[in-house]
Formats: structure tokens, C-alpha cells, sequence
């Protein structure tokens, strides 16, 4: 993306962002706070004074909306340069540092004991970011027939090392109450599904690398 | 399981082309050049006719199994 695109593109965040702060506090000053606390839609009644308020998060949809559709827009370009040039994509290895937002999973053990909400252990698949870092070493290479041979024995071993997981754990926990608790079982289950697939995420990318790079110590030119 | 066996080094240096060169020629990277020069790597049938076409030799004679 051009640098004045970008711009005009923070720019507008910025400036959905402001609106809606000044239209919040506007409806806190001016509105007896309608539209910022809690709202029951069913008995609402619309008043002009909800107009800001209305108004800035409208716009503020419609900037999300834009962005969502710019990313799949630049997604699908991107693959399609991929498809075209047959380099592979480049990606920062910096972003496997994501890959540590999988702790966020543990978060779960508190939220469960304070008030049961049990789906941030689904946060434990983010450990699949951690593959980023093997992908980002990757960028810019040129897939020839060995790369894609290697790319898809990589898939195709990460996938069924995650499928044996979650088939083992299925059965598993499909033959009862794991120590007597449903709660537990659903618990069990999340945690091992959401491993399973962030291992396959992880997998895939780490092989890659390994396959490609196995050996490659006495690589010199002959 | 057959033995691989690649002459491809022999007749590559034969034509004076470095892996580099014969890389780009078939439209693959050198480090595949390498693997299959050390019979790591079994070529698919359009990359063993493409490099036979570079080094003028035939398939057969470059790569054997035993």
C-alpha cells in the first residue's frame, strides 16, 4: 500500500476513533448517558440527542467493514501473485512472537473458577503462531517441484499427527464424564483440539523448513 | 527398494555450467541441483527431460536405477 493511502486509511481510524469518544462523551454529558450504558433495543425509543451517537459508531462499522474487505482484497492479490511468480510469500518471522499469545490459554483455569466461561482456553491454538517464525525464514523463496513436493509432505504429516491427536482424544473422552465432570470433559476437550490444531499450524510450517534445509550444512557449490 | 544412481554432475561440468546456471536453466534452485546431484532427490519426469534437453544427454544416462 502507497504511504498516502496508508495515511488516509489511519487517518480515518483515527478520526472514527474521535467520534466516537466525543459522541460518548456528549451522550454522557448531554443524553443521560443513552446509548453508553447497556441499552434494552426492544423498549428503545429513538430521541434526536442519539443522533451523535448513532452516527459515530455507523461510521465506525462502515471503516471495519472497509478494512475487512481491503485485507481480503490484499489477501487474495497476494496469493495470486504467489500462484503467478511461484516465489513464496513474505512474511515477517517476527510475527511467530504471536505464537506467545497461546499462554492466553491458561487464562482460562481463572476465568473458569471465577464465573465458569471456559473459552479462553481456545486461546492455546495462537501457540500455531509460533510457525510464523519457520514461515518468515521461508519468504521470498523460489517454490520450484522439490519445494512443493516438500511443502505438501510437511502438510500432509502435520495434518495427520493433528488428526491421530484429536481422533485418540475424541475417543477418549467420548466414553464419559472425564473425573466425573461434564464441565471437565468440555474443558479436556477445547484444550486438546485447540493444541491439536496449533500443532498442525506449527507443524506444517516447521517441517517445511526442516525438509528444505536438512542436510544443507555441506551445501556448497561443486 | 531401486538404487539411485545421478551422473547429472559429470555431465553438467561436461557442458561447463555451474549448478547455478543449470538451475535457472531448468527453472528450479540450486539447492535442488545439488540434492539431485547427490541422488537425494528423485527428479519428476518433466525435470529429468528438461535437464536431459540443457545437457544434452539422454535421461537414461543421467539417471540410473539400479
Amino acid at each position: 500500500m502507497k504511504k498516502n493511502k496508508m495515511k488516509i486509511w489511519v487517518g480515518c481510524g483515527i478520526l472514527c476513533v474521535l467520534s466516537v469518544l466525543i459522541s460518548s462523551w456528549y451522550a454522557v454529558a448531554f443524553n443521560d448517558s443513552r446509548l453508553v450504558v447497556p441499552t434494552d433495543f426492544e423498549n428503545y425509543v429513538f430521541h434526536a440527542k442519539d443522533l451523535p451517537m448513532i452516527i459515530s459508531v455507523l461510521i465506525t462499522c462502515i471503516y471495519m467493514f472497509a478494512i475487512a474487505i481491503r485485507l481480503f482484497i490484499k489477501i487474495r492479490k497476494r496469493q495470486k501473485q504467489v500462484e503467478e511468480t511461484a516465489v513464496h510469500r513474505k512474511v515477517n518471522p517476527g510475527l511467530g512472537f504471536l505464537g506467545l499469545f497461546g499462554f492466553l490459554g491458561f487464562a482460562g483455569f481463572w476465568t473458569y473458577s471465577l464465573n465458569g466461561t471456559v473459552y479462553p482456553f481456545a486461546f492455546f491454538l495462537f501457540f500455531g503462531f509460533f510457525g510464523f517464525f519457520y514461515e518468515g525464514k521461508m519468504s521470498g523463496t523460489f517454490m520450484d517441484e522439490r519445494f512443493r513436493e516438500n511443502a505438501d509432505r510437511a502438510r500432509l504429516k502435520a495434518y495427520r499427527i493433528t488428526f491421530e491427536v484429536m481422533f485418540v482424544a475424541l475417543v477418549i473422552l467420548c466414553q464419559g464424564k472425564l473425573f466425573g465432570s461434564l464441565e471437565h470433559t468440555l474443558i479436556a476437550a477445547i484444550i486438546i483440539l485447540s493444541l491439536a490444531l496449533a500443532s498442525g499450524l506449527f507443524l506444517s510450517e516447521y517441517l517445511l523448513y526442516r525438509y528444505d534445509h536438512d542436510g544443507q550444512t555441506d551445501e556448497g557449490e561443486e | 527398494m531401486a538404487e539411485f544412481v545421478c551422473r547429472l554432475k559429470r555431465y553438467r561440468q561436461m557442458k561447463d555450467l555451474t549448478q547455478e546456471q543449470l538451475a535457472e536453466k531448468v527453472g528450479v534452485r540450486r539447492e535442488t541441483i545439488m540434492r539431485l546431484e547427490k541422488a537425494q532427490y528423485n527428479p519428476s519426469l518433466k525435470l529429468a527431460i528438461d535437464i536431459s534437453r540443457v545437457v544434452e544427454a539422454p535421461i537414461e544416462e543421467i539417471f540410473i536405477f539400479k
